[in-house]
């Protein structure tokens, strides 16, 4: 009995490539499987509702605080360009927005890295950057149902968040958000990437825990920035991921300004996958695999 | 025939960083780290043919770990080539692990948090494996390595013997051509141990599959392997069949014997004159008998001694890996008996 893929004669492998249906079958069974995953540990997830609402209520009370200085009466105030109400939606909608596009690809794939458990993955006939993007889009899945919703249902009437600028705005900004998920991802399997690089990476992913945050817009908006500071982060892909949607979302990008937006999202999304996957090929060349 | 697996000239060359001492040391550390190359696998050639079993063994850090990890294509070679079945594993590492299957007995290729049942759904997606096979090769694993009563289970909750079986058939699931193992027994009880070797041996002869596996477990290759590669300090000592490094290094056991009374070492040696064996001066109430495998069984020697005398305990210690490598060594380095 002959196994298929070995051509016994010429004692050669057959070539082999996955199908279009394999690979969707593949990488749709890796979202579910991710999906399920997160489902088994949703205990851990009730905990982080209370803690966004905590982090909105600490921005809302700071915003307050600093309007009512501006203008006897706070709510006509603007401050970079926003009113209070525009501010806390815009806090609110961001920390609605990280709940979903949240992960930790760069810590569990310098995990794999640093444990030598990265072996076990490059033994099998598929692309890690793939299957991590896909497992990513099912743990995004999870959280959408799981924590962004019900973060949603607390926050939005308990600080009167704003409505969005209209029906085409709130579906641009899903739009955009789910291009925010893959520049994330992509980003974090880059800073993962560095593992392969340095003995002890703990201290890279602090600063990207913290500095993700800051650079994405989630803790200030840009507009309280100076311009310098305002030009540097317009060429990084950080202002992408909740800025760019989030300003769509209160109305302040619209028509070619929507379009430029999505656009630039686009580029980063696509660039940043093109650049992991060639730092991926370099690193796996020179990878030195822990134990054993 | 024509080999399947060739390997010329390998060699992995790792960058280790030395650390200075004390604190002047670690400041001239930041400015110009003292680098140095170990060359892990040095020139190492060998060809395996379609079918064959082939056991790689060596002490630790002899380099045979690396090479598996070179023919598997996680590691890419500082020189040298290989080629399996006319593909090079680190450049067409996709097509080519669509081939083969591999066991690291160290760690598990299952989904640690899902069933068992999850890991291999998944794996048959991955391998594009047909309805009828994986049914056919669940089946086959059920039978012969138990795994049935398994699947429903979490991976994590399972014994080391279980996992492991668990492991093997995930990496037989896509019926590969080419199968690496890599301490396979390791941590098993006799009886595991036992069960994995019998598997091994019908699946081989069932699929024609081309083995290589790397053991400190003697047990092993002798039950295994009729071809043996010996590695250290990443080169090759011995390449060959097993029957001629039995010849060569001899197969020394030691058996340990546990008197109730004191007798003298000369005595036992009465008992078993006849069979080439050395005792040892006696220590207590425990004689050492030494003897090489290939001219004595040990059963002649522990059913004479049991016949002779009252006896509290025995013990058989195999000879080690380590000072069969060591032996191969020594006479290498003695300089060409060859």
């Amino acid at each position: 009995m002959n196994a298929a893929g070995l051509d016994a004669a010429a004692g050669r492998l057959a070539p082999w490539r996955r199908t279009p249906t394999g690979s969707l079958g593949l990488y749709g069974h890796f979202v579910r499987l991710a999906f399920l995953k997160f489902l088994a540990y949703r205990l851990r997830y009730y905990t982080g509702v209370f803690s966004y609402t905590i982090f909105v209520a600490g921005h809302y009370y700071l915003y307050l605080a600093l309007y009512a200085g501006r203008a006897a009466d706070g709510l006509s105030a603007t401050v970079g360009g926003l009113t209070v109400r525009e501010m806390v939606t815009y806090v609110a909608i961001s920390w609605i927005g990280r709940s979903l596009y949240f992960n930790n690809i760069s810590r569990d794939l310098a995990r794999m890295v640093t444990e030598g458990e990265i072996a076990m993955h490059l033994i099998k006939p598929f692309h890690l950057q793939s299957v991590m993007m896909f497992e990513a889009v099912g743990e995004a899945g999870f959280r959408l149902i799981m924590f962004t919703v019900p973060i949603m249902l607390v926050v939005v009437p308990l600080f009167g968040v704003g409505a969005p600028a209209g029906a085409a705005a709130l579906a641009w900004t899903l739009v955009s958000f789910t291009l925010s998920l893959i520049i994330y991802s992509q980003l974090g399997f880059l800073v993962g990437c560095l593992a392969f690089a340095m003995k002890n990476i703990q201290g890279v992913l602090r600063a990207q825990m913290v500095g993700m945050d800051f650079l994405t817009g989630v803790i200030v908006p840009f507009t309280f920035f100076p311009g310098w500071f305002q030009t540097v982060v317009a060429w990084l892909p950080f202002q992408c991921i909740s800025y760019v949607p989030v300003m769509i979302y209160l109305g302040k990008r619209t028509g070619p300004d929507l379009v430029s937006g999505l656009l630039l999202q686009s580029a980063w999304a696509v660039g940043l996958t093109v650049a992991a996957r060639l730092v991926w090929r370099f690193a796996i060349r020179r990878v030195t695999v822990q134990g054993g | 025939m024509e080999p399947l697996i060739h390997v010329r000239d390998l060699c992995k060359d790792y960058r280790l960083t030395d650390r200075r001492e004390g604190v002047r040391g670690g400041l001239h550390d930041l400015i110009s780290p003292r680098r140095r190359l170990l060359r892990a696998v040095d020139n190492v050639s060998f060809s395996i043919a379609p079918g064959e079993m082939v056991g790689y063994i060596g002490a630790n850090g002899a380099g045979k770990s690396t090479t598996i990890k070179m023919l598997t294509g996680i590691l890419t070679p500082s020189a040298g080539e290989v080629t399996v079945g006319g593909m090079v594993p680190w450049r067409q590492r996709q097509q080519y692990t669509r081939h083969i299957g591999v066991v690291f007995g160290q760690r598990t290729q299952l989904w640690w948090d899902l069933a068992v049942v999850e890991s291999f759904r998944l794996l048959k997606k991955i391998y594009e494996v047909d309805d009828a096979t994986y049914d056919r090769q669940m089946k086959l694993f059920d039978e012969l390595l138990d795994t049935g009563k398994l699947l429903s289970q979490p991976v994590r909750k399972l014994s080391l013997g279980q996992r492991m079986r668990c492991d093997l058939a995930a990496a037989l699931l896509h019926r590969p051509r080419v199968l690496f193992l890599d301490e396979p027994t390791i941590g098993l009880d006799v009886v595991g141990k036992g069960n994995i070797r019998e598997f091994l041996r019908g699946i081989q002869e069932r699929e024609g599959v081309t083995v290589i596996l790397t053991t400190h477990d003697l047990g092993d290759i002798e039950q295994l392997c009729r071809r043996v590669i010996i590695i250290d300090q990443g080169r090759v000592h011995f390449d060959g069949e097993l029957a001629e490094l039995r010849r060569r290094v001899g197969q020394s056991v030691r058996l340990s014997v546990d008197l109730h009374e004191p007798t003298d070492s000369e005595a036992l040696a009465a008992v078993t004159a006849g069979l080439p064996v050395v005792w040892d001066a006696q220590q207590g109430l425990r004689h050492v008998a030494r003897f090489n495998r290939v001219e004595v069984r040990a059963a002649d020697v522990i059913r004479l001694v049991v016949n002779d005398r009252p006896v509290q305990d025995l013990h058989l210690a195999e000879q080690p890996i380590e000072d069969v490598v060591r032996e191969i060594y020594r006479q290498a380095a003695a300089g060409g008996d060859k």
